[in-house]
């Protein structure tokens, strides 16, 4: 049976269309209940004995929520007890709507199986489907589908039961609905109700999610913030200019300040500072915020003074606003937040801080990202959550609240283990981490696998060239090798050899897309998230020594000046014929009696490596430092037991010279070959105002530091060393370091500035390692293309998919970037835990208003030091911002002496 | 337009018929052949209607659209014609054959149905100056079998009859930009009032007398028409020769009054059998194409 669905649409340019869709209606969808037999459901997900103890049905039944159930108490939903729950269609067409994440997490419900979600598509079904009526809202039509889809099961199941005992229950927290549904003689509770009649489950009262109408009773009546506009005023003020859009970052340091990003091109203002409370009326981290710009009167400079909100108290003291040292040069527009126009609330990992009441079942939940308020909760079973990481999700801010309310969504365990911790920062920074599906693995290659005689035809044979590996110790996802030896001519000839990932992950497949989402493999200590399967990324791609491997080859005829004479690419298969360490290599280098062919191949690769090295160091390219740390890790415990600075070996540099060659040479037969679609990477010069700081730095030690291009900053680094003080140089070169732009992927037909700043490249990209970036897998395509070794397909050659591609996995780096970070602090307050206070060496970095930020170097530990405490009186302390410089009158403590609060 | 051959035996013959008030299939002079309606029959129009009279089939379908004013009259909207000689209809408007008489139709169309006379165009006015509603009336012939103009203009009326347009309101803010906002009920819409559209009679002189709804065959034997468009009252809005032959002026006076009876009579049984269409609601049984 044909119906259609007509509905008018405001087009983007302001005309109306009026759209018409055909629906088809079935009497062919069944019930999906195991008692029915006139369904003829091969399959039926909804069990005969569907048991969940309540007091208030003590027969078997279904659960239908509706759209707003569904929405706000999903985390209940999702919950191992909740089972046999029919999830309408209009209600998740709806939910889709609304909620993506929400959406995501119901899918993923009625995908496992022991929950016995069934999706009832109602609104095709011939009995069930309603036309909205005159007068009536979408809403209430929609209401008025799930009643009908209840009353249609409840008489479908007595019928099938012989009025049996099997019933449907409609959960709805909507008063008008609830009651038409009962006039319509259904079984209906509120959410609440329901799951407080469950026995034996107190746990799920604390995820219920809090709606308005109780929140109201939680706080005070007192209005601490300014009400938000409506939506419809917040985009006609933006459409008119009296409002700007941006995305809401809060500062890491101070809560009491943040920052507006407009996203809009042609503003002349592109960032706005929130201060106070107040005027961030409400906004959190990642939020889409309308903004209001004060008058240039009331801009102010950035206040440099590390706030953390650990107030005790619940409600609490109005908060002093800081004041601010006027200084006209530094000032930045500042505004207040009008409204919030999307918030990007996701469940927060963090810790609950038990109120100092023992009794109360309010307490509040601190995340473990400083920028996140603290949250409120409800909780009956605080004394169990204390001391454990746990995970809230923000349901609302009221206006008259100070923080925001929340609740509970589960327990990952206790804080300090190793599990948790990890669980946590991988949540915290977005890295997918579940085990990959079924679907990517069956696109794995069948095992046992072996070189086909296709494979030999194809591609060139390079299995009697001496070909090696030079990795980090304990490294099992081998990309590349490398061989060098002399020709005839008496060139040399030298070949970097890259794991052919692409061979294995073809477009478009569930594998390929799973990879591409992943963007990159993430390091953790002791842990690795693999961007593909391990079978690949360990085994098959992996180019270990004495074994067959699929490789794509970068072959170069130089002279022994370094320059190249021919470059050729082709897909090859190779036979490593030694995996070494950088240790390995470089004794086998230093030691004059090795003479075998590995071994003179790696000096012949050392000597070129040295040239090419100061080649480019001589056009600009910059030597940067970052502290960076290796444990040793107990291989029983898996603790750290001990630590040290990494340090780098001649070779280290020797294969990183021969891998920028790679690339910068892929780059350039890319972009040459497809100047709209190559997938590029740049690193755009920082704004001058970024080496403010460097040059005060230096200006400490009466050094000058220029700034006008890469070669002059990398020369003056050079020079700038102070005697007796050798770390110094280290120092600058860690601030030079946070003064950089970040490197990001980039689609050349998208942008016109392909410069890579650091590496002093007028072009570059990533092709030397597949197995753990994506986007060398999207460069080995395109080169593969261009050397006509593999076909093409459209989303390869479209500029704007590719761009949306690069943006992935540029936040993907960024954010396995800081999952790294994160994972070392974690080892290394593991580390110390048991260490008790230890006097190191330490460096300043930075002064603050308050408080000091100290680096250790040994430890490569970075901690902010506060100069007033609890207990103590603030020593009185003047301020510069110029210098930047605190002179205190009284000598200080061993800042050391304490521990330091790190920056998780 | 569609050639028939007629051979001169014939055309005496069907000139000796109407001069005694009997034509070919048996009609009187004014009679109309068998007229079916049906209107709401393309889903994804405002507005639409098919009609089929004698063999001569008709679609007609409305858009509304949001557009700017005429700059001379600041408060109306106004209605856009196009005629679509399909090359279903007849062989000869294969390939641009039919554009020339489409670019005639659809000028005649024009001229009768866009005025404030025939359909309230200020109802059509959302902001003066700024927005109004432009309804395309798009016309496609199916199928000729003479008296086009007849056919379409009844479609128009019943197409016009049952046009819906979305209700539109404008919401200002205080800087006084205006927005215009969509409301969310499809059931919210706007009628026009049709009572004034007319419709158009065409007299075709045979011999001494004229006939209405002339076929192939009496067009043929015909030298001149006149196309007289007449609303529900028997107001003549428009009048129109065609064809080659000259008409004196008392048989222009005679073809004008017979129009006006003739068009007086075919608004009310129009307008009842519209009425009683709409009446049936949902429970219509929808004949479409293939009737």
């Amino acid at each position: 049976m044909l119906k259609s669905k007509t509905f008018v649409k405001k087009t983007r340019s302001g005309g109306v269309l009026k759209i018409v869709r055909e629906h088809y209606l079935r009497d062919d969808i069944w019930c999906g209940s195991e008692v029915c037999k006139e369904c003829k459901d091969e399959a039926p997900v909804l069990q005969e004995h569907a048991c969940i103890e309540s007091d208030l049905c003590s027969y078997p039944h279904y659960l239908i929520p509706d759209t707003n159930v569904l929405l706000h108490q999903i985390d209940i939903l999702v919950d191992p007890l909740i089972r046999n729950v029919i999830i309408l269609q209009t209600v998740l067409q709806e939910v889709r709507h609304r909620s993506a994440p929400v959406y995501k997490r119901i899918k993923d419900a009625i995908h496992e199986k022991e929950k016995h979600f069934y999706t009832f598509t109602n609104e095709h079904h011939r009995e069930t489907f309603i036309e909205r009526e005159q007068g009536e809202s979408a809403n209430d039509r929609n209401d008025r589908a799930i009643r009908v889809a209840a009353k249609w099961y409840t008489d479908h199941l007595a019928k099938k039961t012989n009025g049996g005992s099997l019933k449907v229950v409609l959960l709805t927290d909507d008063r008008a609905n609830k009651e038409k549904a009962e006039q319509d003689g259904l079984i209906v509770y509120r959410c609440e109700e329901y799951i407080k009649s469950l026995i034996g489950n107190p746990e799920l009262m604390d995820r219920l999610a809090l709606q308005p109408d109780d929140q109201n009773e939680i706080t005070g009546s007192k209005l601490l913030f300014p009400e938000h506009l409506p939506l419809s005023r917040i985009q006609s003020g933006i459409k008119n200019g009296m409002f700007l859009q941006g995305t809401f970052h809060a500062n890491r340091d101070n809560y009491l300040e943040g920052k507006v990003f407009i996203n809009r091109e042609g503003e002349e203002i592109n960032e706005v500072l929130l201060q106070g409370l107040q005027n961030l009326n409400r906004a959190v981290h990642q939020d889409v915020v309308a903004v209001e710009l004060f008058p240039k009167e009331r801009w102010v400079a950035p206040s440099s003074v590390v706030l953390q909100d650990d107030s005790p108290n619940d409600e609490d003291a109005d908060e002093d606003e800081t004041e601010n040292n006027v200084n006209s040069s530094v000032l930045k527009p500042t505004g207040r937040v009008v409204g919030v126009i999307k918030r990007n609330w996701r469940p927060f990992c963090g810790m609950l801080s038990q109120s100092m009441i023992k009794e109360a079942t309010r307490h509040l939940f601190t995340p473990a990202d400083r920028r996140i308020p603290r949250i409120r909760i409800e909780t009956r079973q605080a004394a169990n959550l204390v001391g454990q990481r746990i995970m809230v999700a923000i349901d609302g801010w009221p206006k008259n609240s100070r923080y925001p309310n929340g609740h509970f969504v589960k327990n990952l365990g206790s804080a300090g283990d190793k599990e948790t911790e990890t669980e946590v920062l991988l949540l915290e920074h977005d890295v997918p981490h579940q085990p990959f599906s079924q679907a990517v693995l069956s696109f794995l290659p069948q095992m046992p696998w072996s070189i086909t005689e296709e494979d030999l035809k194809v591609r060139a044979d390079l299995r009697h060239l001496c070909v090696c590996s030079v990795d980090p110790p304990g490294c099992t996802d081998i990309d590349d090798t490398l061989h060098c030896r002399e020709l005839e001519n008496g060139n040399l000839e030298v070949g970097v050899h890259i794991a052919d990932v692409s061979h294995f992950i073809r477009p478009g497949n569930a594998l390929d897309q799973e990879a591409a989402s992943r963007g990159t493999t993430v390091y953790l200590c002791g842990k690795r998230i693999d961007m593909v399967p391990e079978l690949l990324s360990s085994n098959l791609c992996s180019l270990r020594s004495n074994v067959e491997r699929l490789a794509f080859s970068c072959i170069w005829e130089m002279n022994h000046n370094a320059e190249i004479i021919k470059a050729h690419f082709t897909k090859s298969i190779i036979n490593s014929k030694a995996s070494l360490t950088y240790a390995e290599a470089q004794m086998r280098i230093d030691d004059s009696n090795m003479n075998d062919d590995i071994t003179k191949s790696l000096r012949g690769l050392n000597r070129l490596a040295k040239i090419l090295k100061s080649r480019r160091i001589a056009k600009g390219a910059l030597t940067l430092s970052s502290p960076e740390v290796r444990f040793h890790i107990d291989s029983e415990t898996h603790d750290p037991i001990d630590m040290q600075s990494k340090e780098l070996k001649e070779t280290n540099s020797m294969v990183e010279e021969f891998m920028l060659l790679a690339n910068i040479s892929v780059a350039q037969k890319i972009y040459d070959e497809f100047s709209e679609c190559a997938l590029l990477r740049k690193h755009p010069s920082p704004p001058p105002s970024n080496y403010d700081i460097l040059i005060k730095a230096a200006k400490s030690r009466d050094l000058n530091i220029l700034t006008d291009s890469a070669k002059a900053l990398a020369d003056s680094l050079n020079n700038a060393t102070v005697e007796n003080f050798p770390y110094f140089n280290t120092l600058l070169r860690i601030l030079a370091t946070r003064c950089m732009m970040q490197a990001v992927y980039f689609c050349s037909g998208m942008d016109s500035d392909f410069h890579h700043y650091g590496l002093a490249s007028p072009i570059y990209t990533h092709f030397t390692s597949p197995i753990r970036r994506y986007a060398d897998i999207i460069v080995h395509r395109l080169l593969a293309v261009a050397i006509n070794a593999d076909s093409t397909y459209p989303d390869l050659m479209d500029k704007h998919k590719q761009t949306a591609l690069c943006n992935n996995l540029n936040y993907r780096h960024k954010m396995a970037q800081y999952a790294q970070r994160a994972s070392v602090a974690f080892h290394t307050q593991l580390f110390f835990k048991n260490k008790g206070i230890i006097n190191e060496e330490g460096f300043i970095l930075f002064v603050r208003k308050n408080a000091i930020i100290i680096l250790i170097p040994k430890f490569g530990l970075e901690g902010a030091v506060f100069f007033d405490h609890k207990d103590r009186p603030s020593p009185r302390l003047s301020f510069d911002s110029e210098i930047p410089g605190v002179s205190v009158p009284v000598p200080e403590s061993e800042p050391e002496a304490k521990k330091p609060k790190l920056d998780c | 337009m569609a050639a028939v051959q007629v051979s001169e035996a014939e055309k005496v013959y069907i000139i000796h018929g109407v001069r005694d008030d009997l034509r070919l299939d048996g009609r009187g002079c004014e009679d109309y052949r068998h007229m079916e309606i049906e209107t709401d029959v393309v889903s994804n129009t405002d507005g639409s209607a098919k009609i089929r009279l004698g063999h001569t089939d008709v679609l007609v379908g409305v858009k509304a659209e949001i557009g700017k004013p005429k700059a001379m009259v600041p408060d109306e909207g106004y209605l856009e014609f196009f005629v679509d000689c399909s090359a279903n209809a007849t062989p000869e408007f294969e390939g641009r054959g039919g554009e020339e008489l489409g670019v005639e139709l659809s000028n005649t169309l024009c001229k009768v149905f866009n005025n404030r006379h025939s359909v309230d165009l200020r109802s059509l006015c959302i902001c003066p100056g700024e927005n109004c509603w432009v309804l395309y009336v798009d016309v496609l012939l199916l199928q000729c079998d003479g008296n086009l103009f007849d056919a379409i203009s009844i479609a128009i009326k019943a197409a016009l009859f049952n046009t819906r347009i979305p209700k539109v309101h404008i919401s200002e803010d205080e800087e006084g930009v205006k927005e215009i906002e969509l409301s969310d009920d499809p059931y919210d819409c706007m009628r026009l009032n049709v009572e004034n559209v007319p419709c158009i009679v065409t007299l075709c002189k045979i011999g001494h007398r004229h006939v209405v709804d002339a076929t192939l065959q009496e067009k043929a034997c015909s030298v001149a028409s006149l196309l007289i468009s007449v609303t529900h009252r028997g107001t003549v809005t428009c009048v129109r020769k065609m064809g080659g032959g000259s008409l004196d002026p008392e048989s222009i006076f005679e073809m004008t009054e017979a129009g006006k009876r003739v068009g007086k009579a075919l608004h009310v049984p129009l307008m009842e059998l519209l009425q009683k269409e709409e009446s049936l609601g949902k429970k219509r049984q929808k004949v479409g194409f293939l009737g």
